[in-house]
C-alpha cells in the first residue's frame, strides 16, 4: 500500500487499529488477510462518504465549520440513522466530562486567592523551611563542637590526674 | 487521547482546518481530555487527515471529527458482524473476503462500497 507515498489520497485508517477492532468484535474468529485489507478500505471509504455528505450539509446551512450536527444529519441521510443514538450518547458523555472538568478547574480558581499570591506564599514557605533547616544544621554542628571540646577537657584532666599520681617525674606526658 | 485541549472555561468549539487553512495542531491518539476520556479505537488524527483530504472541506469541529470516528467504529463492527453471518451461512469458520462482498451486496447502506478494491 502507498501509505508512505505522502499522497493524501492514499491515506487509510491504520491496519493495526482495524485488526484490533475486528478481534474485539469477533473474538476467536479467524479472518483472512485479504478480508482485513478490505475492511480497512471500506472504513476509509465510509469516512470519506460521511464527511463529504456532512460537508455538503454544512455548506447548505451557510455555516463555515462542519459541526457534530452536520455529521449526524449526514449519517441519517446516508442510511446510517441506526448509528445516531449511540453516537449521540457518546457525545453527551464527552460533553459531561468536559463540563465537569471545566467546573473543577474553575472551582480551583475560585478559592479567592489569586495564583500570584499563592506562588508568593509558597516561596515564603520554602524560604522559611530552608532557614529552619539551616538553623537546625548549625545547632547540631555547635552541639558536636561542644561535645568534642568537653571530650577533650575530660581527656586532659584525666591525664592530668594520672600525672599527679605518678612518681616518675622525669617522664613528661606529652599526651594532650 | 488528547485532542487539542480546549482552554478551561471556553465554550467555543475547536476547529480543525482543512487544506485551505493553516495547519492545525497534532492530535495524539488516546483522549484523556477533549472529547471525553473515552478511548477512540481509531486514531483521531488519521480520521481528521482523511476529512481534510477532501479539497472542499475547510473547517471541521473537533467534536465533529470525534463523532465521525465513533460512527466509523460502529461501521466496522457492523460490517464485520454481517460478514461473519455470511461465513456462518457458508458453514465456514474463517471470515473470507467474499463474505464481505456478500455483506456489501446484501445491505443497502453498503452500496457505496461496491467496487472498493484492495
Amino acid at each position: 500500500m502507498a501509505s508512505s507515498s505522502g499522497n493524501d489520497d492514499d491515506l487509510t485508517i491504520p491496519r493495526a487499529a482495524i485488526n484490533k477492532m475486528i478481534k474485539e468484535t469477533l473474538p476467536n474468529v479467524r479472518v483472512a488477510n485479504d478480508a482485513r485489507e478490505l475492511v480497512v478500505n471500506c472504513c476509509t471509504e465510509f469516512i470519506h462518504l460521511v464527511s463529504s455528505e456532512a460537508n455538503e450539509i454544512c455548506n447548505k446551512s451557510e455555516k463555515k465549520t462542519i459541526s457534530p450536527e452536520h455529521v449526524i444529519q449526514a449519517l441519517e441521510s446516508l442510511g446510517f440513522g441506526s448509528y445516531i443514538s449511540e453516537v449521540k450518547e457518546v457525545l453527551q458523555e464527552c460533553k459531561t466530562v468536559a463540563l465537569k472538568r471545566r467546573k473543577a478547574s474553575s472551582r480551583l480558581e475560585n478559592l479567592g486567592i489569586p495564583e500570584e499570591e499563592l506562588l508568593r506564599q509558597q516561596q515564603e514557605l520554602f524560604a522559611k523551611a530552608r532557614q529552619q533547616q539551616a538553623e537546625l544544621a548549625q545547632q547540631e554542628w555547635l552541639q558536636m563542637q561542644q561535645a568534642a571540646q568537653q571530650a577533650q577537657l575530660a581527656a586532659a584532666s584525666a591525664s592530668a590526674t594520672n600525672q599527679a599520681g605518678s612518681s616518675q617525674d622525669e617522664e613528661d606526658d606529652d599526651d594532650i | 487521547m488528547e485532542m487539542v485541549a480546549a482552554p478551561a472555561g471556553s465554550g467555543a468549539p475547536r476547529e480543525e482546518e482543512g487544506p485551505g487553512g493553516e495547519a492545525a495542531a497534532a492530535l495524539p491518539q488516546a483522549p484523556t481530555s477533549g472529547p471525553g476520556a473515552r478511548l477512540s479505537r481509531l486514531p483521531l488524527a488519521r480520521v481528521k487527515a482523511l476529512v481534510k483530504a477532501d479539497p472542499d472541506v475547510m473547517l471541521a469541529e473537533q467534536e465533529a471529527i470525534f463523532i465521525l470516528e465513533q460512527a466509523a467504529e460502529l461501521f466496522v463492527e457492523t460490517i464485520a458482524r454481517d460478514a461473519y453471518c455470511c461465513a456462518q451461512q457458508g458453514k465456514r469458520k474463517t471470515l473470507q473476503r467474499r463474505d464481505l462482498d456478500d455483506a456489501i451486496e446484501a445491505v443497502d447502506e453498503f452500496a457505496f462500497l461496491e467496487g472498493t478494491l484492495d
